[in-house]
């Protein structure tokens, strides 16, 4: 164990298609309910690729309660904003703060860290030159002169991938060491991982951790899609008959920090954060290894880091993010590791979609719900295990988990692998 | 717990305004010439802004002699190849299959992927006015290319350099808008100081110098209007500045352990020896006047380094030239480099190459590593009226020789981020690390 003493979980949020609590997440994938659906963002009905898990019908004020702010920041902002303001707020450090006095306030805000794992869609920013595009019909000059009657004055603000970041702090007023991972997938989970770095070395006494991400967009669709990556049908997991991802948008945040710190105050342990790994394949944006090199060694750096054996892990929450090769590899780089003595692995894609660069958070948030109430939930969009992939513990029934310890993988573009290992606490109830 | 390791920069490469190396952009700095002129890679005379730092004839293919690769590669990334093999190459140490897994990669990566003509080539199939339609994608004739998505995403940079040098290990893309240079480097410390890797490769680079670039910061009305004395338009800490002037580019680092270093006999340019990262949570795009946030940042990085402002000799300062940055920086300065601040030398070589966003930050690092190796410190050019608001040491008129024993390079971002990094020469190391094994009884 680390000599700086352990690292605990104090709050957490999450927000995604099945749900705006993860109560509500939680219960839908208990319950097999799956937030996949036609996409109403743009008429589909011509598209091959129509579905995913959208946030619908939801009132962005609801979420964020600051009318200006809608107006310089952009939809996966909103999502990793909510996220990390009911992360903070279920921490209880907003009130511990207050009764501070004026010195003692300053010096916990220098010490608060935010880590955030930023996506947004890389083309949602262009369509606002459109218009522009049109009025100049062709002529530089004329883009010049008509931009700043036609685009937004804060475009640029408005898309800044460090929105989150910012916002975070100006709005809860943490202030201390910081990072804004654009890492695609792994954006997330590897926020998580450099905010309890910074807490163990010294950087930081507390941090939320956030991944956000909004990818359903018509161009980021059809790419996806054409590149064979997205599904027509639905998400299926390590299925055999898997034709790929289906998108999800939305958040999911943590809050870190010392343990002593949070018994201290008397806040709700939710969990424990034991460690992590992270490596990439070095094949490329999209290429990945059939052996699961990368996803073996992220994990064995991580039970490493968290003085685990693989034994005592009780629950994998896999990638699963129903691509072929993804998938294929996934399951052959976590067998390695495991030597065939496998506790259950599920994965929770089928539910609210594929995150991005919030997938990581989002998974560990609900592996903690899963290890603390001992059920493993089924994929139930899994029909049959791929015979190519080989025994997988992986079912459409529930499963119980073999201890309260889970390790969470994620994996992204730039064949990058990350794995978290954390320990649930049994008596934590999440508001 | 075993000591902190120790980390050595042993290789630089930088593609800049001023060159396409790290040599030819050192003695421009030094001679304080000027890499701004009118924008020539497009048509700007339409737009308020018409100048830019453009990295000038620029040919990937000479120096990347692989044409699949590039391809793949956006003029930034293309820019992070160059100055990456440049690095690598001057550190004289390569990831093998043997040493991969301990090879990190740590980046600032630009917020732009789509290229204008990509834009444009979809603004082809909008409706009346400009108006998205989501079924011209599905058009027959629309050029639809895979090679043109993979060259958008934002962790592209980071497949490219990761598979071309054949790094396996720890390895990360960040973006805190200006800061992500500097935000680079401090992430890659902590990986080599947590033992994650053995060697990063770490570095920033970004373009930005494209219609739509230029439209971001021209709407927000941040860049200088001097269309007619590009030279003159960057005058950072000038009573007259009016903005900064966008630059691209890229530069990059090679970090090793520092015993490892002196092992193998490696050259050394400087110790990266401290980060400091925080958050102003002011204002997204001011700064605080009274320079709140970077006082937190540099005071960080010099705990950090274990150095006081007694130590410090040179600064490189995020100076942009815009009127908010430049004087609550020097605010920033005199509080955290206190009775040392009218002593320690500073300067912006932005004023010669402009404003190089997510890439500035990884290549003022490495011009504080030049810095303290030639003993000089870089001109602040075009600096005749100082801002009685800026009352720092600056760099006036010609770069200044001088022994630098540690250095200090800031970069802060729209959004708050604030970073600074901090370096130190390898011969107060070793008077350092001298002076310690006396100490042992």
């Amino acid at each position: 164990m680390n000599a700086t003493g352990h690292l605990v979980i104090t709050g957490a949020g999450a927000v995604c298609g099945a749900g705006l609590t993860i109560d509500a997440i939680w219960n839908a994938i208990r319950h097999g309910r799956s937030a996949i659906a036609p996409i109403t963002q743009w008429d589909v009905s011509a598209w091959p690729a129509r579905f995913a898990a959208e946030l619908t019908g939801i009132d962005n004020k609801a979420l964020v309660d600051d009318r200006k702010l809608h107006k310089i920041i952009s939809r996966t902002d909103l999502f990793g904003l909510y996220a990390a303001g009911v992360a903070i707020r279920q921490s209880g450090l907003i009130a511990h703060r207050e009764a501070l006095q004026p010195d003692a306030a300053e010096h916990f805000a220098d010490r608060s860290g935010v880590f955030v794992g930023s996506g947004g869609g890389t083309y949602q920013n262009t369509y606002d030159f459109f218009p522009l595009l049109s009025a100049a019909e062709g002529s530089l000059p004329v883009f010049g002169r008509e931009l700043a009657g036609t685009v937004n004055p804060m475009w640029l603000l408005k898309h800044l991938p460090n929105n989150v970041l910012c916002h975070v702090g100006i709005r809860h007023g943490f202030k201390g060491t910081n990072a804004c991972i654009t890492n695609q997938c792994v954006g997330g989970a590897m926020a998580v991982a450099e905010a309890a770095s910074a807490i163990r070395s010294g950087e930081a006494d507390r941090a939320v951790a956030v991944g956000h991400d909004a990818p359903i967009e018509p161009e980021t669709v059809f790419h996806y899609h054409r590149l064979g990556l997205l599904s027509s049908s639905t998400l299926r997991p390590f299925d055999r008959e898997r034709s790929g991802t289906v998108f999800g948008e939305g958040a999911a945040a943590v809050i870190l920090e010392k343990a002593d710190d949070a018994r201290a105050r008397g806040a709700t342990i939710l969990g424990e954060f034991l460690g992590s790994g992270c490596v990439t394949e070095g094949t490329g944006l999209l290429d990945v290894r059939p052996d699961g090199d990368g996803m073996a060694r992220a994990i064995q750096i991580a039970l490493q880091d968290a003085s685990v054996a693989p034994e005592s892990i009780g629950l994998v929450v896999a990638h699963g993010n129903g691509t072929r090769h993804s998938d294929a590899s996934e399951a052959e780089g976590i067998r390695r590791v495991f030597n065939g003595r496998l506790p259950p692995v599920t994965a929770f894609k089928w539910a609210f979609g594929h995150l991005i660069a919030g997938s990581g958070v989002i998974d560990m948030v609900l592996a903690l719900s899963a290890l603390r109430e001992g059920f493993v939930p089924g994929i139930p969009t899994l029909n049959s295990l791929d015979p190519d992939i080989g025994p997988f513990p992986v079912s459409s029934k529930a499963q119980t988990p073999g201890s309260r310890i889970g390790l969470i993988c994620c994996r992204g573009f730039s064949a990058m692998n990350v794995a978290l290992v954390v320990r649930a606490e049994p008596q934590a109830t999440v508001a | 717990m075993k000591p902190r390791s120790r980390i050595a920069i042993t290789g630089l490469g930088l593609v800049t305004p001023l060159g396409h190396d790290a040599k030819s952009t050192w003695e421009s700095l030094v001679a304080g010439r000027s890499g701004v002129d009118r924008i020539k890679g497009f048509d700007a005379s339409g737009f308020i802004a018409q100048i830019g730092a453009e990295v000038k004839d620029f040919r990937a293919e000479a120096l990347i002699p692989d044409r699949k690769l590039l391809k793949y590669a956006s003029r930034s990334c293309r820019f992070a190849l160059a100055a990456a093999a440049e690095a690598l190459a001057d550190a004289g140490i390569q990831p093998q299959p043997s040493t991969s897994e301990r090879w990190g990669c740590s980046l600032g990566a630009g917020m732009m992927g789509v290229s204008f003509d990509e834009v444009k080539a979809v603004h082809a199939f909008c409706g009346e006015g400009g108006g998205f339609r989501p079924d011209g994608l599905l058009d027959n004739d629309f050029p639809a290319d895979p090679v043109a998505f993979c060259r958008s995403q934002t962790n592209n940079g980071l497949a490219l350099l990761t598979r071309h040098f054949g790094i396996r290990g720890y390895s990360t893309a960040v973006h805190t808008a200006c800061a992500s240079g500097g935000q680079a480097l401090g992430t890659a410390l902590k990986v080599m100081r947590r033992r994650q890797a053995d060697f990063m490769l770490v570095g920033g680079y970004d373009s930005m110098l494209n219609p739509i670039g230029l439209s971001g910061f021209c709407l927000l009305g941040a860049l200088s209007t001097d269309n007619d004395l590009p030279e003159r338009a960057s005058r950072p800490f000038d009573a007259s500045r009016n903005g900064f002037v966008l630059g691209e580019g890229a530069g990059f680092l090679v970090l090793e352990h520092w015993e490892a270093a002196r092992q193998r006999g490696a050259h050394i340019y400087a110790e990266l020896a401290g980060d400091g990262n925080s958050l102003s949570c002011y204002r997204i795009t001011d700064s605080h006047p009274s320079g709140d946030g970077p006082i937190q940042a540099i005071q960080q990085a010099l705990a950090d380094a274990e150095m006081t402002p007694k130590d410090i000799d040179y600064v490189n300062a995020h100076g942009t030239s815009t009127l908010m940055n430049d004087r609550s920086e020097c605010a920033a300065l005199r509080v955290a480099m206190g009775d040392q601040v009218d002593r320690v030398l500073v300067s912006s070589t932005k004023s010669c190459m402009g404003h190089l966003i997510a890439a500035a930050g990884a290549v003022e690092a490495a011009v504080c590593a030049l810095a303290i190796r030639h003993g000089i410190a870089p001109v602040n050019a075009n600096l005749t009226q100082p801002d009685p608001a800026c009352a720092v040491n600056i760099v006036r008129e010609k770069s200044q020789r001088q022994r630098i024993r540690a250095a200090i390079s800031n970069s802060f971002g729209f959004g708050g981020s604030n970073s600074c990094v901090a370096f130190r020469s390898p011969e107060e190391v070793d008077a350092r690390l001298s002076s310690k094994s006396l100490a042992i009884p």
